[in-house]
């Protein structure tokens, strides 16, 4: 059968969505076939999400039309629970799951199978082993979902979507939260879904995802429709040239060439009982140190236990060459240590505030008027001062930081810091969730921090990027540090068997 | 001007136009309503309310609850009263006592919501009634009467013809409008509010701002039962039995979000003299106080619905 004679099962035309005040999305056409894996792509902002929600009918598009196997939707009365009707699923990147349940139960809630009055427990869990034997995974369904693995409560949350025999799916940034193993497992079943002709949608951030496991791909740049095509027929900068609409000057990662100076920070036999123990690192001025290591290795905890907000049993923290007591943050803090954490809109920012307090937070007590008053003006002067050096993409000061996009927001973090006159920074998954564009923005302000000869420890989960930046790297596996490398040395390879615990 | 211009002011102050409209709308269709008498005296009598709704206000700011503010009312009162009447003291001596009890229990509270990791209701539910058993104790259930003549003035004087309780509410509700927007501290209680990780993880000393909030909320109770006590002139153990629903409906009228990190002192305030002009509107009606009960009982359930949907916008 040639590809033209199929139907598609899923059709959009000019799909246009339109916001008080924001066009969100303007004729955005593409076609979805079966058993293909079609790749949505484009920086944060780009409508991704507003075209997912369309699809589903969380949204209904302002113009255009949907046609779902060959036959046109009638879009006045569209709904979630009618596009789930019509088999379309979505999977999305946060949990949605009871974690008290066990997991048959919330692959079955809302839609349970039935005996007269009540929910036939046997039956489901039939069913439920027959869609795991499929997906060939083996998971217990039996214990409440909060005692599963990460990676484990995706595959969940992806059997719940299909079990009403979903024929289109969308997969919503299912890989940001997980490890490369695990990915590959993701991998694993989406080939099987296409196998059965499912046809798939997949929204991510890693473009090297697209190019393992997508057909065909829709470029979509500040809500307009770019480009749709074969992946096979484009390679990997051509496709970023698209998603940022400019072309990338040669190299993502800037060159780090600026001078190392001394030692700022020094960590000696930093144990925590049962995550880490005996870790030895150091950072000097002007140079940027990576930490690699899987999930679970102590990494996060590792630089939150600098930043005195996780418990250290054993070790000392030297600072300049001086012994330092870090207790808690405030005592980070006072020693011009920054944390930009792992979960932004959690530990990061205060997603209530606006701009201006997010960033001041941490410096309130610098801005003072006869001694007790805090001075509103400086604090303003500052706030705009350094969110300008950062280019952050802003209406106003005033603006609530909840509607900037992911990457700005990251910047906001980072302003915090620098306007607190951090001296060591500590980035943990810098750039988790952040489009391609705004990750440039944020190594070139890395960069900057240290011709500014401030120090810096990065954790990733991605080496290319450790890689890229970092003139050391550090290699955690279950709590131990067992390699450092640089120079050389600094390529996947060597990190791969060191994080796997081999040699 | 905050971005989103008149819309958005209107949004901010619209307990006071709803105050002013009432005002209006009261004098219009009430006769006895726009007297001076009657106006001065509605304003005295919820400046208690007023007090002590600042203090629950900072404790709800943080995203907690303080139950025990109507038992804290009463042992300021009726320690105060039975330290001068029964032991002879000096009523400073006998004021700084009481005060100092009643931050004790506020610094309880706050150390087992913050360091215990307690839920705050649970908290403050145990020590309303440990209060009010020692409250009942000391006082054997009696009103403690006796106190200096002099002290009525603060109940019920005036000063330029405004009442003294007035005019110490509004002396507490500047100095807090100060605090909570032109100190550093004083700002932290809506950021941990807010965000109470984030803020940890910002250098904010957020246990300290944690049981802060209920010592301010005991300050509070204690400042609005000196007023309390020298109107009636005796101390009361059960003083405050009936304030809770009130000073919870008055916070949360006044634009305090019950999940914390956002709200107004003077806002607080206002909804206070608010919650007065309609009680006094329906006393003036001749509305029993049963009737007034569910009235007011409609009144919180409107408020915290318009609030809940108002923040799912929000986000």
């Amino acid at each position: 059968m040639s590809e033209t004679s199929r139907t598609p099962l899923l059709e959009i035309k000019d799909c246009t969505m339109k916001f008080p005040g924001v066009i969100a999305l303007s004729g955005v056409s593409f076609s979805l076939l079966p058993g293909e894996c079609h790749a949505l792509v484009g920086e944060n902002g780009a409508g991704k999400s507003t075209l997912a929600k369309c699809i589903t009918g969380e949204y209904r598009m302002t113009e255009g039309s949907l046609f779902r196997a060959g036959e046109e939707v009638d879009l006045s009365s569209y709904s979630v629970s009618k596009s789930q009707h019509q088999g379309i699923a979505i999977v999305h990147q946060e949990f949605q799951l009871m974690e008290d349940l066990t997991s048959l139960e919330n692959i079955f809630i809302g839609h349970y199978e039935r005996k007269g009055l009540f929910i036939d427990w046997k039956a489901q869990k039939e069913k439920a082993d027959e869609l795991m034997e499929f997906l060939q995974c083996s998971i217990n369904l039996t214990i409440p979902v909060k005692y599963l693995r990460t990676a484990e409560k995706q595959i969940v949350q992806l059997a719940k979507a299909i079990i009403l025999d979903a024929e289109v799916v969308i997969l919503d940034e299912l890989t940001a939260v997980l490890q490369e193993k695990d990915i590959e497992n993701i991998f694993r079943i989406i080939n099987i879904l296409k196998k059965k002709g499912i046809g798939l949608i997949y929204v991510s951030h890693r473009l090297d995802e697209v190019f393992e496991i997508c057909d065909s791909y829709t470029v979509l740049c500040d809500g307009k429709h770019i480009k749709s095509g074969r992946v096979s027929e484009i390679d990997k900068p051509k496709l970023i040239e698209m998603i940022i609409g400019r072309e990338l000057s040669s190299d993502l990662y800037p060159a780090f060439d600026g001078p190392i100076g001394d030692t700022i920070l020094e960590v000696k036999n930093l144990t925590s009982k049962d995550t880490f123990k005996n870790v030895n690192l150091k950072v000097a001025a002007g140079e940027v140190v990576g930490i690699a290591g899987l999930v679970g290795a102590g990494k996060t905890e590792l630089v939150n236990a600098i930043f005195g907000s996780y418990p250290v049993t054993n070790g000392e923290i030297y600072i300049k060459g001086k012994k330092t007591e870090i207790r808690n943050p405030m005592d980070a803090i006072r020693h011009k240590i920054g944390l930009v954490p792992d979960e932004r809109k959690l530990l990061g920012l205060n997603m209530m505030y606006d701009v201006r307090n997010n960033t001041t937070l941490p410096s309130w007590k610098k801005f003072k008027k006869y001694r007790i008053f805090s001075d509103h003006k400086a604090e303003i002067e500052k706030a705009f001062e350094y969110n300008e050096k950062l280019k952050l993409k802003y209406r106003s000061l005033y603006q609530k930081v909840l509607n900037l996009s992911g990457g700005n927001q990251q910047k906001v973090v980072i302003a915090k810091w620098m306007l607190a006159d951090s001296e060591i920074f500590l980035f943990d998954e810098p750039t988790r969730g952040i489009d391609v564009g705004a990750k440039f923005e944020i190594y070139k302000q890395i960069k900057e921090l240290t011709n500014a000869g401030k120090a810096v420890i990065i954790v990733s989960p991605e080496l290319e990027e450790l890689i890229g930046l970092a003139h050391r790297i550090y290699i955690m596996f279950e709590g131990e540090i067992k390699d450092e490398v640089s120079g050389e040395r600094k390529t996947q390879e060597v990190i791969i068997n060191s994080l796997l615990g081999v040699n | 001007m905050i971005g989103g211009g008149l819309n958005a002011f209107i949004r901010e102050w619209m307990i006071l136009f709803l105050f002013i409209f009432l005002l209006v709308i009261c004098s219009i269709f009430i006769p006895s309503f726009a007297s001076t008498n009657n106006i001065l005296n509605v304003f005295r009598q919820v400046s208690f309310l007023a007090i002590v709704a600042l203090g629950e206000f900072f404790v709800i700011l943080t995203g907690q609850m303080d139950m025990s503010i109507g038992s804290m009312v009463g042992m300021a009162s009726c320690f105060l009263a039975g330290f001068v009447v029964n032991s002879g003291m000096n009523i400073w001596l006998a004021g700084a006592i009481a005060l100092l009890m009643v931050i004790t229990f506020g610094v309880i509270n706050g150390v087992l919501t913050v360091y215990g990791k307690m839920p705050s209701f649970i908290v403050t539910l145990v020590t309303m009634n440990v209060i009010k058993g020692i409250n009942y104790i000391y006082s054997r259930g009696l009103p403690i009467s006796g106190l200096p003549r002099g002290f009525n003035e603060l109940g019920m004087g005036h000063v330029l013809g405004i009442p003294v309780p007035v005019i110490m509410m509004l002396i507490v509700t500047v100095v807090l409008r100060v605090y909570t927007t032109q100190t550093p501290m004083g700002r932290s209680f809506f950021a941990v509010g807010g965000n109470h990780e984030a803020s940890r993880l910002s250098g904010i000393n957020t246990n300290l701002v944690g049981i802060s909030a209920f010592v301010l909320s005991a300050i509070m109770s204690f400042i609005g039962a000196i007023g309390l006590t020298a109107r009636t002139m005796s101390g009361v153990a059960n003083l405050g039995d009936n304030m809770l629903f009130d000073v919870m409906t008055v916070v949360v009228l006044g634009g305090t979000a019950l999940s914390g990190g956002r709200g107004k002192v003077v806002g607080v305030m206002l909804a206070a003299m608010l919650l007065g002009v309609i009680t006094n509107a329906m006393v003036l009606l001749g509305i029993n106080t049963y009737w007034q009960w569910i009235v007011k009982g409609i009144i919180l359930v409107a408020v915290v619905l318009i609030d809940s949907n108002t923040q799912k916008e929000n986000s």
